[in-house]
């Protein structure tokens, strides 16, 4: 399969290397420590978008992982599915999200239920009607509901990225998932 | 290091400015004109050869680095390769060039027929001078590292610069230099008509072929110098920075992919120069 290059760990470029001090930083920030003045802007942003937050972390990776599965990504819904159990998602609630089918029979919480449509038009693509908006603000306040349509902005921008350029998943995240029965 | 700023610098300057006058970041600016050469030295940084792309830099591209070079306040720019005198627009280049800032353009000196010198004729009324390489004062030895018939003509090629006008500076690059060889090698660009102020001595950098072949000193930034130079493939940190090993570009040293506007790549420069630890300057005498 042809893949894009990923910098080696000596060939690390001047401004990405507080982004490899920690050891081999994945292939996101290997490839793209290529362009590092992109590297640079992009990974605070991404940080920022999918990293801690006011949005709880399992909230977080409902998004994340069920936005990577309705854009077929596989890089990310792989890797992030191995988030979302650490953040306390159950193997079913991980199974239904990345099915891009109902979840209603894995998430009971109205407001996560709420928020699963939410990203479901959202990721969609198309207008957003005024019904919908008004259904997630209904559950979410308005900076929430900010934050969370960013997270699905951000989410999908590395989706088409990591799949365009197929970058490979982590073989301890395809491990753990083949244990829960995820892959 | 000074944080005092010069006088010479005008309130509005701005920030790469200030630091050049202030002598935290370097003045010139290298261009990176071409990677290919006719010859093959056995420390080449760039493994350049007749048979490398090229991946050459515009003239355009070359006369806006300069444009902005000056109006960022840098104060010198050179041109390196390469054999920068394979590209047939590089008389006419460095004349345009040094309508901005002075210009030093290293050559190997071994493409100056009559022809070609009829072309660099009109330097000599530029702010243009050659710096040319010669290692040794004996032609087989310096011959080894370099290529068969470099020494006669480079002795050839020095004095038809120097009689033309055009200033020529000479860059001897070696791993260690015997006192004795040293002396008869100045006794000789002496001959030649280049004074002592232009001759330059430097160490090899292990980088490129030179680490290949396991020849000279290893360098880290810190001990490389900090000019901004321009490639085709981004701006580095410095001239020694994009590197060729086994064919492929070193990154280690690449500082942006975005090379214009400049004031982008000169920014981020600054930025790692800045952030540098306090005493991390080299005493290597790489330049
Ligand atoms: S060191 Fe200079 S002259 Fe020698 S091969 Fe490299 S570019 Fe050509």
């Amino acid at each position: 399969m042809t893949t894009i290059a990923r910098v080696e760990l000596d060939q690390v470029p001047l401004l990405a290397r507080p982004y490899f001090a920690d050891g081999d930083p994945g292939p996101i920030v290997r490839s793209l420590a290529q362009v590092p003045e992109l590297l640079t802007v992009a990974l605070p942003f991404i940080g920022a978008a999918l990293g801690p937050s006011a949005i709880s972390f399992r909230a977080k990776e409902i998004v994340i992982v069920r936005t990577s599965a309705l854009a077929g990504c596989r890089f990310c819904v792989q890797t992030h599915a191995v988030v979302a159990l650490e953040a306390g998602l159950t193997s079913d609630e991980v199974a239904a999200l990345q099915s891009c089918g109902p979840t209603d029979a894995a998430f009971h919480d109205p407001r996560e239920r709420a928020l699963l449509r939410w990203i479901d038009v959202v990721a969609g693509g198309g207008p957003v009607s005024d019904e919908e908006r008004a259904a997630v603000l209904r559950s979410w306040s308005d900076h929430e509901v900010v934050e969370l349509t960013a997270v699905v902005g951000a989410t999908l921008m590395l989706n088409r990225y990591a799949t365009a350029l197929a970058l490979p998943t982590a073989p301890e995240a395809v491990e753990r998932l083949a244990q829960e029965g995820l892959l | 290091m000074s944080t005092e700023t010069t006088d010479s610098v005008p309130a509005e300057a701005g920030p790469i400015a200030r630091a050049v006058a202030d002598g935290v970041l370097p003045g010139r600016v290298w261009m990176y004109a071409n990677y290919h050469c006719n010859i093959q030295c056995t420390y080449c940084l760039t493994e350049s050869g007749p048979k490398v792309t090229q991946r050459a830099l515009s003239p355009e591209t070359m006369l806006a680095v300069g444009e902005q070079a000056r109006a960022l306040g840098f104060t010198d720019l050179g041109v390196t390769g390469g054999e920068t005198f394979l590209m047939p627009h590089m008389p006419d280049t460095l004349a345009a060039l040094s309508a901005n800032l002075p210009v030093v353009a290293l050559t190997n000196g071994t493409l100056f027929s009559r022809r070609l010198l009829g072309k660099v004729e009109h330097l000599a009324d530029c702010d243009v001078a050659l710096q040319i390489s010669l290692d040794r004062p004996d032609a087989d030895v310096n011959d080894e590292m370099r290529a068969p018939d470099n020494f006669r003509k480079v002795t050839q090629a020095i004095p038809d610069l120097v009689e033309r006008g055009i200033t020529v500076r000479i860059a001897t690059t070696v791993e260690s230099i015997e006192d004795n060889e040293l002396d008869r090698l100045c006794a000789l660009h002496r001959d030649l008509g280049v004074p002592d102020s232009e001759h330059i001595i430097r160490p090899i950098v292990r980088r490129g072929r030179a680490d290949t072949e396991e020849l000279g000193v290893e360098a880290a930034a810190s001990d490389l110098p900090s000019e901004l130079t321009i490639t085709d493939d981004g701006a580095f940190w410095g001239p020694f920075g994009p590197t060729v090993k086994d064919g492929v570009l070193d990154t280690d040293l690449l500082v942006t992919r975005t090379t214009l506007p400049l004031e982008t790549p000169a920014t981020a420069l600054l930025g790692l120069i800045e952030g540098r630890p306090q005493g991390a300057d080299s005493t290597l005498n790489i330049r």
